[in-house]
């Protein structure tokens, strides 16, 4: 479960080539908006052949498509089969996304989907987004958000309070993750601000638009010490009983809560293996 | 004796054709005075000169023809780069290059290994005494550390100046020790002289580099109150030097002292209070230079106090970690910082072979990949500072230590950092880049020499 | 006729590929890394040529430390486009 989403370019080989260097949990190629409509060509191409000689190992890779024909259907049948993790698709809506499952069925292709939720009508169909097959999460998309719709982002603004909570909990309630908005700026300080209001409104991650800032992202989303401390407590009690269902501080723990316990230490185990927190 | 006109200065002293004449490179790349005299040399028909400057840099392009045509033979010095660096790398010179250290050059001085006949010694600012300074003027430099060496033991000293000042406030040249000053209009281009402010890096590559290393520091338990610590100017030499402070800062301690090249980094890190002592052989920036100016604790040093090998004072040997850059690195942890992959010089020790040596730990940062041109190769094109005092290699890809080193890798056993063999790192390289085809030599051109005085390595022109 | 193809870039770790239409065969390469890679890069263009199928024309490969699969992807776009215009 990635804490950072690196954006990455998909037309600048340097950046490609570096990409995994960076420490972030999860890359997003990019095809789209980074992307000059003379250069799509190019991009689709680089990324391919990046993907089939150096996909990066302990890095989860997705690629942000483009939403509309032909690029849509090139992009995809480019993509599909080279083993990555999913898709970022633009402006997610339901339609659009029977649309993919379309594609996806006549040329014989399973990709996941990450949901890219960056318009107003999508709000009011995030669950059935939410549940759809192949979703893996709903990623905020707040830069086209904002565009749109005349809201004045601030770091960590009240102003995407309801965006986040609403998208925050439709993921939650199908069971998959709530991806937050990148902050677009390299001010640190308003980075900050903005990873803690994601934080403790419950996403599971944040996506970065520079390497600069995914050290930040990956140490906020790294597991509190509170939490790591109840998961430890949780799991000690779950062998001295060797039961699955047992009570601990007046409380009932039962089975998910002690698969989650587990879950949350070997995450924490493998972000210290990559240096995340020494 | 005082002169204001240099034909009548040169006309004073015994010239003689391949004779020895040395510079410092306090000066840097705003330096005037170099060519001004090599070119009056050779209007006053001298032949065949060794020119021992301590760096050259673009700025000393105009004695190329000089060099073609043999006025300039032989050319001993610490560093150069840009048209000169490149010429010599591909024509060679009439004599031959020794490239030096720092610390070296001031040892073979001091022992007589090599004697100068003439030492021009650009000063900005002199007195009637002919004590000079280097922090004051309007061509301020900092410390003249290189010069100091030269400026004891060459045969005729002549301090070269452009300003003249009723007093000075610890000159570090003694006037005593000084044959004649040429007072000039000016002594080169402030701009040059001194850089503005370096910058640590914003490139995301380096700063993760820097980020390595101070983690691999930490795991070393490294941050000990007294510690002693020093890097060079490069984008992520200063990153790490902000980090290094950084976590004093946050562990409360101090450390003892910081040794080389001086920044604004170096300076504030005196200033909070977070390092006792600065010894500084030579200024990076106009901060650094108002430090030495005010500083109480801020010291200017000489070259061999700084680094020479045979001098039991050197403030070196009580070195606990430098970080270094390199061009390339080899299997046997061998780092050329002389020239480039191809054979053409960009660089030289420095102070690169004598820190290595002479400190605890020595630390090499540097990306494993330059676009195409790996870092590690089998063999360096040039041995600038031998593998058994190279401790450590930090990279954007991992991290490899000298097996040599049994002490370090037992450290870091439980260390959770990126470790590799410095072949596996080798292959993650040629896994990008494939192998690259050995670069071809042409004809010995010269020598690099290490700080003891024995050939470390040749230097041959680029293959064709 | 005197058309050209051109992809990619002069940006470092990237090759800027212009492919022209010919009577027959010819290569030019420009390479930053000249004495240790240059027969390495010229083996990986001729090979993808081959592969495409694609002979009579002149390519110029300006190349500033491209790796391998940078090369490979800017010659495929160049002779897409190439062939996409023969088609038209």
């Amino acid at each position: 479960m990635a804490r950072s989403y690196l954006f990455i370019p998909g037309n600048v080989p340097r950046m490609l080539q570096n990409a995994d260097v960076f420490e972030a949990d999860a890359l997003i190629i990019d095809l789209e908006d980074a992307i000059a409509a003379y250069e799509k060509e190019e991009a689709r191409t680089l990324t391919a052949e990046f993907l089939r000689a150096h996909r990066p190992e302990s890095v989860e890779v997705y690629v942000r498509i483009n939403a509309e024909d032909p690029l849509f259907t090139e992009d995809l049948l480019s993509m599909a089969p080279l083993g990555i993790d999913g898709v970022v698709l633009p402006k997610t809506t339901l339609a659009s996304l029977e649309s993919y499952r379309n594609s996806l069925e006549k040329h014989n292709l399973d990709v996941p989907v990450i949901g890219l939720i960056e318009t107003p009508d999508a709000f009011f169909e995030l669950l059935e987004i939410a549940r759809f097959p192949s979703l893996k999460g709903l990623l905020l998309g707040a830069e086209d958000l904002s565009a749109t719709t005349g809201m004045k982002r601030r770091p960590g603004g009240e102003e995407l309070l309801y965006c986040r909570s609403r998208l925050m909990l439709a993921a939650k309630a199908a069971g998959i993750r709530a991806i937050d908005t990148p902050w677009t700026s390299l001010d640190e300080e308003a980075l900050a601000l903005d990873i803690d209001v994601a934080n403790r409104l419950g996403f599971d991650g944040k996506c970065a638009i520079h390497p600069n800032q995914v050290p930040a992202i990956n140490d906020a989303f790294f597991p509190s010490e509170k939490e790591l401390k109840e998961a430890r407590r949780i799991l000690k009690r779950h062998e001295e009983t060797n039961s699955m269902r047992f009570s601990l501080d007046g409380k009932m723990i039962d089975k998910p809560v002690v698969q989650k316990a587990k879950a949350l230490l070997q995450k924490a185990e493998t972000y210290r293996q990559k240096g995340g927190k020494p | 004796m005082k002169y204001e006109n240099i034909d009548e200065l040169l006309d004073a002293l015994d010239l003689k054709d391949g004779m020895c004449v040395s510079f410092h490179h306090h000066l840097r790349n705003g330096d005037a005075i170099l060519n001004v005299v090599m070119k009056k040399l050779h209007e006053h028909g001298l032949k065949r000169l060794h020119l021992m400057a301590s760096a050259l840099f673009p700025v000393h392009a105009p004695i190329l023809p000089l060099i073609e045509e043999g006025t300039i033979e032989t050319i001993t010095t610490n560093y150069m780069n840009g048209p000169i660096a490149e010429h010599i790398s591909a024509r060679g010179l009439k004599g031959t290059l020794t490239m030096q250290t720092h610390g070296g050059r001031a040892r073979s001085i001091a022992e007589g290994e090599r004697v100068i006949d003439v030492a021009f010694i650009a000063a900005p600012a002199v007195d009637e005494n002919m004590n000079a300074s280097g922090v004051q003027g309007k061509s301020a430099c900092g410390s003249l550390g290189y010069a100091i060496e030269d400026s004891l033991y060459a045969k005729r000293k002549v301090l070269v100046s452009d300003h003249v000042s009723p007093s000075l406030k610890d000159p570090q040249i003694d006037g005593r020790t000084i044959d004649d000053l040429l007072v000039v209009e000016s002594l080169g281009d402030a701009a040059g002289i001194v850089s503005g402010t370096l910058k640590i890096t914003q490139d995301p590559l380096g700063l993760k580099i820097a980020r390595e290393a101070l983690r691999l520091l930490k795991a070393l338990d490294v941050f000990q109150e007294g510690v002693s610590f020093q890097s060079g100017a490069g984008g992520i030499s200063l990153a790490i030097t902000k980090g290094f402070t950084e976590t004093l800062k946050a562990r409360n301690l101090k450390a003892s002292f910081f040794s080389g090249g001086i920044t604004k980094y170096h300076v504030d890190a005196l200033e909070e209070d977070l390092v006792d002592r600065l010894y500084d052989v030579q200024c990076f920036d106009a901060a650094a230079i108002d430090s030495l100016r005010k500083n109480e604790k801020h010291f200017a040093i000489s070259a061999s106090d700084y680094a020479n090998p045979n001098n039991p004072d050197r403030v070196i040997k009580d070195l606990d970690v430098v970080i270094l850059g390199a061009s390339e690195i080899d299997t046997d942890f061998n780092v050329n910082v002389t020239t480039d992959s191809y054979g053409t010089i960009i660089g030289g020790s420095g102070g690169h072979a004598d820190t290595a040596e002479d400190s605890k730990l020595s630390v090499i940062v540097s990306p494993l990949l330059k676009a195409r041109t790996p870092l590690i190769r089998e063999r360096v094109r040039t041995i600038t500072t031998p593998g058994e005092h190279i401790d450590c290699l930090i990279t954007e890809r991992g991290i490899a230590i000298n097996p040599k080193r049994s002490d370090l890798l037992e450290k870091l056993k439980d260390a959770n950092l990126p470790l590799l063999t410095i072949e596996e790192l080798m292959q993650k390289a040629h896994a990008f880049t494939g192998k690259p085809k050995p670069s071809a030599a042409g004809e010995k051109i010269g020598i690099v020499e290490s700080r003891h005085g024995a050939t470390l390595d040749n230097l041959y022109k680029k293959g064709d | 006729m005197g058309k050209t193809f051109v992809a990619g870039t002069l940006e470092s770790s990237d090759c800027l590929i212009t492919l022209s239409p010919a009577n027959t065969f010819s290569l030019d390469i420009d390479t930053v890394v000249h004495e240790a890679f240059y027969e390495h890069i010229k083996r990986v263009i001729e090979t993808t040529l081959a592969e495409e199928n694609v002979a009579n024309v002149h390519l110029r490969c300006q190349d500033r430390g491209a790796l391998d699969y940078t090369i490979k992807a800017r010659l495929r776009t160049a002779l897409k486009k190439y062939k996409e215009a023969d088609d038209g």
